[in-house]
Order: C-alpha cells, then sequence, then structure tokens
C-alpha cells in the first residue's frame, strides 16, 4: 500500500480530501474489499483519537479494553496478535499498533456489551476454520468483531428463520424513522458475495430467558 | 448549551423529565444554532431535495460502499439504494412499493409502502417528548468532504434506546456523516458519504434496478391496513420502557403466509420497535414460552438484524417478535410483556 493511500485515507477521514482525489480512493476502496477492511479500522481507530469532541466515547473505550483485557484472553489475544501482523503502512496511520488492537478490542467489547442478557456468551473465533494465509488477517478481524454466539449454540432448539426476520424487517422498516431506516436498509443491503444480508443470518443469541432474568422497568 | 454536566448528573438521578426540561428551556433565541432546528431541517432535506450519493457504510467491522439516489418529482418520491461492492443489492421504491432484489440470493422481496409516501418513512419528530429521552446538544463544528458541518448529538438518557451522532452539511442540512452509538457513546454503526451531488433533475435511468429479474423468485408481502381485521385476536404490549407508546396497530401478511400477522409500532418519539404476532398453527393453543416444540418449532432468542435486534418468544400460544434499532434488552422487554388483550385467549374465534 503507497504512501499515497494512505494519505489519502487520512485526509478523507478529516473530510479535507479533495473532491478529485476522493473519488480515486472511492474507486480503489469499492475494487478492494481488503483496503476496505483497512480502511474500516482505521475510520474507527480515528474516531477513538479524535478525542476532543467526544470524550465519553474515548473513556468508553478504556474501560471495554480494559474489561476484554483483565477477563477475556481469549478475546485480547487475536486482536493483539492481529495489530502485530498489521501491515507496515497501516502503523503510522493508526498512531501505533497498539491503537489497532484497542479499536479491534473495543469493538468485541461493544459486541458483547450490546448482548448483555446474553448468559454465557463467548466470542466465536474458536470454531471457525483457519483462514486462507494470504488474507488471515483481516479475515479473522472481521470473524473476531462479528459475531457473539452462545457457547452451546448446538442446543439452541430453533433459530430465528432468515426468511421470517427478513420479511419482519421489511414490514418493519416503513415505521422506522429515516435515521433508523437508512441504517436498516442498509444493513440488509450489506455484505457481499460471500455473505448473506445481516438479517438472513442472524445467529441466535441466547434461548428465551427465564421469566426472572425480566428487566425491570 | 452551557449545561452539560448539569444534565449528566440528571442521568444519574430519576429525574430525567426535569432535566429536560430545562435543556427545552434554554434552547428558545438560539434559533440559528438550535440543534433540533438543524435536525427538522436534515429530515426536510433528507425527505425533499434530489441527491444523489455514494457512502460508505460501517458496521460490525465491516464497510460496505452503497450508492443513493432520491429523488422528488411532482410530489412523488422515487428513491434508489444499491450496493457497490459487488453483490448487486438493491432497494427501489417507488409507486408506493419497496422493491429488494438479492440477486445472490435470486430472491425479490415486495413490501407495499402506504400511500406511495417518502421511501425513507415517517420522519422523527425530535418534538417535547424527544427530550424526556434524549439528550440533543451542539458539539463544535468540524469538516466533512471538505464542507462545513454542524455537529450534533441525540444522546439517549437510558439504556434501552440508541443514539446519534450527525454531521450536517452547513449549506444544505443534508448528513454527511451519521453515527448510530449506544448510551455510553460507543459507536455501533457509521455512515460516511464519500460524494454527494444534490442535482436539480434526476434521470430515470438512474433510479432503474440493474439487476435481471429472470428466474429470481419473488416474495410479496401483503398490504398492511390501517387496523386489524375483526376476527384477530388483540395483542397489546402490557408493559413498555420508559418513553415508548404504541403508534400503530395494524396487520398484515407476511412473506409467504397464509394468515395475516399482528403488527404493532412502538414508538419513542425517534427509535421504534415493531412487534409481529402470529398464530403458532403447529402448537396447541394456550401453551407457554417452553411449549409447542412441534414439526414447526417456535422461534426463541435473541437475533441481530442490522445493527438493532429481533427478540422472538411464545407468548399464550402466538408467535411474538420484536424488531428495531434498539438495544436487546428493549425489544426482549416488550415482546415479554406482549398479551392478549383483557388477559383472555382470544386467539379461537
Amino acid at each position: 500500500m503507497s504512501e499515497q493511500i494512505r494519505e489519502q485515507v487520512s485526509a478523507f477521514l478529516d473530510g479535507e480530501l479533495p473532491a478529485s482525489e476522493t473519488e480515486l480512493l472511492l474507486k480503489r476502496l469499492t475494487r478492494d474489499m481488503e483496503l476496505r477492511e483497512r480502511f474500516g479500522r482505521y475510520a474507527l481507530i480515528g474516531e477513538a483519537m479524535r478525542g476532543a469532541t467526544h470524550a465519553h466515547l474515548t473513556r468508553g473505550f478504556t474501560v471495554r479494553v480494559n474489561a476484554a483485557i483483565d477477563g477475556e484472553p481469549g478475546i485480547a489475544a487475536p486482536a493483539a496478535g492481529q495489530a502485530q501482523r498489521a501491515p507496515r503502512w497501516w502503523r503510522p496511520l493508526a498512531g501505533a499498533a497498539v491503537a489497532a488492537s484497542v479499536a479491534v478490542v473495543a469493538v468485541v467489547g461493544l459486541q458483547r456489551h450490546a448482548s448483555l442478557p446474553v448468559t454465557a456468551a463467548v466470542t466465536s473465533t474458536i470454531n471457525r476454520p483457519p483462514a486462507p494465509p494470504a488474507a488471515a488477517a483481516p479475515a479473522r478481524t472481521r470473524e473476531a468483531i462479528s459475531y457473539t454466539v452462545p457457547a452451546a449454540l448446538a442446543d439452541v432448539p430453533a433459530a430465528l428463520p432468515a426468511a421470517r426476520l427478513t420479511s419482519y424487517v421489511f414490514a418493519h422498516s416503513k415505521y422506522s424513522s429515516l435515521l433508523e431506516q437508512r441504517d436498516v436498509l442498509s444493513g440488509l443491503i450489506g455484505g457481499g458475495d460471500d455473505s448473506p444480508p445481516p438479517a438472513m443470518t442472524v445467529p441466535v443469541l441466547q434461548q428465551a430467558p427465564a421469566a426472572d432474568s425480566r428487566i425491570a422497568p | 448549551m452551557t449545561k452539560p454536566t448539569r444534565h449528566r448528573a440528571a442521568w444519574l438521578i430519576p429525574c430525567t423529565l426535569i432535566g429536560a426540561l430545562l435543556a427545552t428551556a434554554s434552547k428558545p433565541g438560539r434559533a440559528a444554532d438550535d440543534p433540533q432546528a438543524w435536525l427538522q431541517k436534515m429530515n426536510r432535506a433528507l425527505a425533499t431535495r434530489n441527491y444523489d450519493g455514494t457512502f460508505f457504510h460501517l458496521s460490525e467491522g465491516r464497510v460496505e460502499t452503497m450508492r443513493v439516489v432520491h429523488r422528488v418529482r411532482a410530489g412523488r418520491v422515487t428513491e434508489r439504494l444499491l450496493s457497490l461492492d459487488g453483490s448487486g443489492r438493491e432497494f427501489v421504491s417507488n409507486d408506493g412499493e419497496l422493491t429488494c432484489y438479492l440477486p445472490d440470493k435470486r430472491t425479490i422481496f415486495v413490501e407495499p409502502r402506504r400511500d406511495g409516501g417518502p421511501f425513507l418513512g415517517s420522519l422523527p419528530q425530535f418534538g417535547a417528548g424527544v427530550n424526556e429521552y434524549y439528550r440533543i446538544e451542539a458539539l463544535p463544528e468540524a469538516r466533512v468532504l471538505g464542507r462545513a458541518v454542524h455537529v450534533i448529538a441525540v444522546n439517549p438518557l437510558d439504556q434501552f434506546r440508541f443514539g446519534y451522532r450527525l454531521w450536517l452539511d452547513r449549506e444544505t442540512a443534508m448528513p454527511l456523516k451519521t453515527q448510530l452509538c449506544d448510551s455510553h457513546g460507543q459507536v455501533i454503526e457509521q455512515i460516511l458519504f464519500a460524494k454527494l451531488a444534490m442535482p436539480e433533475t434526476i434521470p430515470d435511468s438512474d433510479l432503474t434496478p440493474a439487476v435481471r429479474t429472470a428466474g429470481m423468485r419473488w416474495v410479496r408481502q401483503g398490504a398492511s391496513p390501517a387496523s386489524a381485521p375483526a376476527g384477530l385476536a388483540v395483542f397489546r404490549a402490557i408493559e413498555l420502557p420508559p418513553g415508548f407508546r404504541l403508534t400503530v396497530a395494524g396487520a398484515q401478511t407476511l412473506g409467504g403466509a397464509s394468515v395475516p400477522a399482528t403488527h404493532l409500532v412502538y414508538s419513542d418519539g425517534l427509535a421504534t420497535v415493531s412487534v409481529f404476532v402470529e398464530a403458532e398453527h403447529e402448537s396447541p393453543p394456550g401453551g407457554d414460552a417452553n411449549a409447542g416444540v412441534g414439526a414447526e418449532a417456535p422461534m426463541q432468542g435473541l437475533g441481530r438484524v442490522g445493527s438493532g435486534f429481533a427478540f422472538s418468544t411464545v407468548v399464550q400460544g402466538h408467535q411474538v417478535t420484536a424488531v428495531g434499532e434498539v438495544p436487546a434488552q428493549t425489544v426482549e422487554f416488550i415482546a415479554h410483556s406482549v398479551r392478549s388483550y383483557g388477559g383472555g385467549d382470544l386467539s379461537r374465534h
């Protein structure tokens, strides 16, 4: 990856890349999935480092990173390994390789947090087939931060069927707000050839909890 | 706009209502920078302007490149949203229908829209009610795409809803960048425009799907009447997270189903949750959440839907699923609280 692209990405995320160069960058990103994934990670890191306007965001990152490192070696380890394998051009972008691992772990933390009611959830990096060596770094990152599923997924009696959920999501989308709807539809439409849209691959995170796990109003 | 710390304190004690009233009271007289006014401007721009933009959608560590084309002509809105990353997936909305082309799945979904209204749905009302559950504030100005933007944060005051950060173009009020955040300010999802044009006219060709539909499976969802047909059991959530109220109650035939499902919509003024109630044909009526593992096993549990969640359970022999761009606990709370109206079993009419 050239210094030029690195600078372009940086300038774009700072909102200062000229339109003509943005067009070029866009073309590259559209063509190159690996570059897109790096771009995505950098965008996340950028958010963490633009701390001035997002003091609470930065605090959130720190808390989650600490929690992940203290309590979840299975999550923190692959993320750190990922940072070491990051391409050279990536490191100056991040400021430090550590920052890259911070962002990755933070997303894992987010996923775990987002599924708070889940009991005994673990990040599902263990049973996945190894990625092809060439694409190992981005693929692993992607897997590691994508899903949180229960350890004993096989024991769950029935999944939320993808087709039915998709029907629900469509029916729901027309009542969502402008902001929500773009998120919902973008989420549905997203996903490359290799993966169905998120709403069609919804992993079941848990069985229905016992009545006493209800959230108090 | 000098009260963020005070608001933070209000958030910690059960005085959010007072905090919201203070926030409202502090706003008049600052109309030019009033973040709430900017949110209204954004809504107007999104609904009424022509635009053609390419954006990155960042979610769960993935980046998708997408294009959105939006045209308003003679009061009619046509919109197209497509993936540029090779899957060929597209949404096109016009003439009261939303069509989703999934060529890689060889499937096309068609969903009726109300009276051909704006594709992007009903406008969120950033009204007084919203101030009880969100704190809306202006952040320091910034630049996106080389343009000056207002930055506005819509912070949820509890964990039952997500918030937003929006970078609104000072000239057009179009959101050049948006983030969906949880109640800790953690970014869940981000949309970042790489280019955005606002042309006077947009040709039909830019709104025509590029998908070859031959041999694809069409799934057509039924129309959604304004009210549930007579004879369908009446279901409601008997308890709701703070601020949510019923905004729509109807019924709709979904996917390939033969019987309409009850569709309830709950909203806090910004976030919406849909609840679908369907009869479980294979299950004995009146079964509880753990009964009815028949040929067609009931759905149970929590799933991710885009950046939101779906939660499904069985209530009084009916499949109840709550779906929304809200935290997991919100869909779970609402789904668990659904009961047939009046507490009786009205399903065997």
